[in-house]
């Protein structure tokens, strides 16, 4: 749902977000750029940024079918986030690109590589690193290896140098963006926010998919136009806030503001589990700071063990912060670990009096006929003050 | 009629009825708690009870109620493309069944499903006070991953230290390692055997045996040290003679891919054992790639069950890792094994199976091996029940010429 916001580099950055390649993305490659493909919010942009890539983070915008991907994975049985980005790339909608790296999360995700090196679109530089699936020294240390061998492959692979210097000044880099996106994520506090969700989601789509200080520049005046922006009164019937895996279109968004409600925050793979605190600046070893970032510090995958606690907390506090009246629990069918966690997240939600629906989707909008009637039942339940 | 083989078998089911949530929850303390394989060696020195809850999930689609208990966990509203031994793990934590125990250790392997089984336990009220420690197996297998997952097992091992005031006694753990090291090495001995044409023995006491030696109570015990050598006595006159198994005759050599579940065993694969002479010649459990456990110091212990836990545990073996590694024992056992044909079940509830289907197939195409992918459910027959199964697989076989 669109806000009235009238902004070119909004514009701009929708478009972005709204298909896989992109004009940013031509225009780096014509400049003799490289861009490399990842998946999985933990795998650190900051070493592919170092290396002077652009990370571009994996996704199926659009997409309608997965069916040559269906060859690989069992469609039944396979979470279609997966099945539908690996389809984009066996169709051709990323050749920009050079290289890729797969953060092997879950069972889907890890196999994307083995069928990828399979396939026709095979390229030379496919590679796989392990989220660990529990947290402690040990765990981050585990991770600095595959990162130290992540970063030596980059190196060789793509004839170039990374220095602690250049990942101490990408760590900046993207520390400032995750700034700048908390920030834009900040003005959804008020109850009549200038950006809706959904734009923002664009917003912050359109950062897995740019060159990082394009982005950075961009980010920085859509947010000094929207300081400026007033809007008219209008609170929301309800507040709510999404939890669960990658949430990189708007359309769940758009349903819930659609129906009266607000959506002013989030806990997702793609958006708020990603704004986390920051990586630790001038740290002489920055590819420890990376993997205890990722490791440690920010809110963790379902896939690791010791997840649950730090993002009960996150949601708890998120729940404050942002006044929500309810949450919406969505995963796509067949993934497990969110499954799990948004199990044991409602039964506490319960417990402290804060209702929360659940929902399991496909990853194209084909099944959103039946959110939006769960949905808009949700929030009446809420509004009528029945839960 | 009672032979010594239909004995062993029955033997070992006595012992693998002990994974069922009666006798689970009678243990004597202290006991671990875990979603999955923990390196067994460990509990059975540290002198406490393990028990596994995705286990006992899955035992629990093997009783006469199972379908209710299915329906059970359905109802709890856990995942509803969960597989279903979870589903049942989970509706017997909901509903309170479960003993409390003294810790709890889960680790990711060697599934999501059995992961999200972990989150579960991890994150249940009534046990919050319960001391927990939660492992990283990695989805790598070289030395480096062995001593990574070695050193996670060694602070288990203070884990259990800190959580009950004992300590462990690490000549009775080297007692325990050599007992093991005895008990892998005959399952070694019976695969062995199986190579021989006809199989000699009933090639499902292999995994009764892996399951007898890894999961029952008795294991690492002198007991089932006797029961395998038994087994490899009679195996080993069975191959003298010449003989094949019991009232079988063989004539196609296949593997099952997969678990073989709480039904197939006594349904689909007896059948096609006993109708068409087919024989089930390997399937995920048995297939045995035991190493000795190095008992040369600590670190080359621990390395040694770093090893054994991500790549001889046979479901970790087969879930954890590469596409390449799945498909170099299908090749392996194909040709060691003369079997005659592929069968992948491609349960359900595994993605990691799922997600490697048509690498597997191609494999099987280029070496010329018939391959059928089945897409069943191993806990509920009624998701395809053994009948379509048999059907298919006897169809298969006609198609293939084999039979």
């Amino acid at each position: 749902m669109r806000s009235g916001l009238k902004s070119e580099v909004f514009e701009k950055l929708a478009v972005i977000a709204g298909s896989i390649s992109n004009p940013e993305v031509v225009r780096w490659k014509q400049q003799g750029g490289r861009v490399i493909v990842y998946t999985c919010s933990f795998v650190p942009e900051e070493l592919l940024v170092a290396a002077g890539l652009l990370p571009f983070r994996i996704r199926a915008t659009g997409s309608q079918s997965a069916g040559r991907a269906d060859d690989y994975f069992e469609a039944a049985n396979i979470c279609s986030l997966v099945r539908h980005c690996f389809n984009k790339i066996l169709t051709g909608e990323y050749q920009f690109l050079d290289g890729c790296v797969i953060g092997g999360g879950c069972d889907a995700n890890r196999h994307i590589l083995d069928n990828w090196e399979q396939s026709e679109a095979r390229i030379p530089f496919l590679h796989r690193i392990f989220f660990p699936h529990s947290s402690g020294n040990l765990m981050a240390q585990n991770f600095r290896n595959q990162l130290e061998n992540l970063k030596q492959l980059l190196e060789d692979h793509f004839g170039v140098k990374i220095t602690n210097e250049k990942l101490q000044d990408a760590i900046v880099l993207c520390n400032e963006i995750r700034d700048l996106q908390k920030s834009l994520y900040a003005l959804r506090k008020v109850d009549n926010p200038a950006i809706t969700a959904a734009e923002t989601i664009s917003v912050i789509v359109a950062g897995y998919s740019m060159p990082k200080e394009a982005y950075k520049a961009d980010l920085t005046l859509l947010l000094e136009e929207l300081s400026g922006v007033t809007m008219p009164e209008k609170k929301p019937v309800v507040r709510l806030m999404v939890v669960g895996p990658g949430h990189d279109e708007p359309s769940l968004c758009d349903i819930i503001e659609t129906m009266g409600g607000a959506a002013v925050t989030d806990l997702t793979c793609y958006g708020g589990k990603t704004l986390f605190g920051s990586v630790r600046e001038a740290d002489p070893d920055p590819l420890q700071a990376l993997a205890d970032y990722q490791v440690i510090d920010r809110p963790l995958c379902p896939k690791n063990l010791d997840a649950h606690p730090i993002i009960n907390r996150e949601v708890m506090n998120k729940i404050k912060e942002y006044r929500v009246d309810g949450l919406i629990g969505q995963s796509y069918l067949c993934c497990e670990t969110w499954s799990g966690e948004l199990f044991v997240l409602q039964k506490e939600l319960k417990e402290a009096g804060i209702p929360m629906l659940r929902i399991e989707r496909e990853y194209t909008s084909d099944s959103l006929g039946q959110v939006q009637t769960r949905v808009q039942a949700f929030i009446e339940t809420i509004s009528g003050g029945l839960l | 009629m009672i032979n010594i083989f239909s004995q062993l078998m029955m033997d070992a089911n006595k012992s693998l009825y002990g994974l069922t949530i009666e006798p689970q929850n009678a243990s004597k303390g202290p006991v671990v708690l875990g979603n999955g394989d923990f390196f067994i060696e460990i509990p059975v020195a540290f002198g406490c009870a393990f028990s596994d809850l995705t286990l006992t999930g899955a035992n629990g689609t093997a009783l006469p109620t199972a379908a209710e208990l299915i329906d059970k966990g359905i109802e709890t509203g856990v995942g509803s493309r969960m597989c279903n031994a979870i589903k049942v793990a989970c509706y017997y934590l909901e509903a309170g069944l479960i003993a409390k125990p003294d810790m709890i250790i889960t680790s990711n392997s060697c599934c999501d499903s059995m992961t999200t089984l972990g989150i579960l336990m991890n994150g249940y009220k009534p046990w919050a006070d319960v001391p927990k420690f939660t492992m990283d197996a990695p989805h790598s297998f070289d030395e480096e991953s062995y001593r990574y997952f070695g050193q996670q097992l060694r602070n288990a091992v203070t884990f259990m230290e800190t959580a009950t005031g004992r300590k462990m006694d690490w000549d009775r753990l080297r007692e325990v390692c050599v007992e093991s090291n005895k008990q892998r090495q005959l399952l070694l001995e019976f695969q062995e055997l199986k190579k021989a044409v006809p199989c000699p023995a009933d090639p499902d006491l292999a995994r009764q045996g892996t399951e007898y030696t890894t999961w029952t109570f008795d294991r690492v015990t002198p007991t089932v040290t006797a029961w395998l050598e038994q087994l490899v006595t009679a195996t080993e006159q069975r191959v003298k003679e010449g003989k094949g198994i019991d009232g079988v005759n063989e004539k196609v050599r296949f593997l099952w891919q997969d678990l073989a579940g709480s039904w197939a065993s006594g349904t689909v694969l007896a059948r096609l054992q006993k109708e068409l002479g087919a024989v089930c010649i390997m399937d995920y459990v048995s297939y045995a790639t035991w190493t000795p456990i190095d008992l040369t110091s600590e670190e080359t212990m621990f390395t040694s069950f770093g090893k054994r836990f991500l790549l001889e545990d046979a479901m970790n073996r087969q879930a954890l890792h590469t596409a390449d590694l799945f498909c170099n024992d299908i090749l392996q056992i194909v040709k060691e094994f003369k079997c005659d044909a592929v069968i992948m079940p491609a349960h359900i509830g595994h993605r990691d199976t799922n997600s490697r289907l048509k690498i597997v197939r191609d494999v099987c195409r280029e070496n010329g091996i018939p391959c059928l992918i089945i897409g069943m459910d191993i806990w509920d027959k009624r998701y395809m029940t053994p009948d379509v199964v048999f059907d298919r697989m006897k169809t298969f076989f006609e198609v293939s010429g084999l039979i």
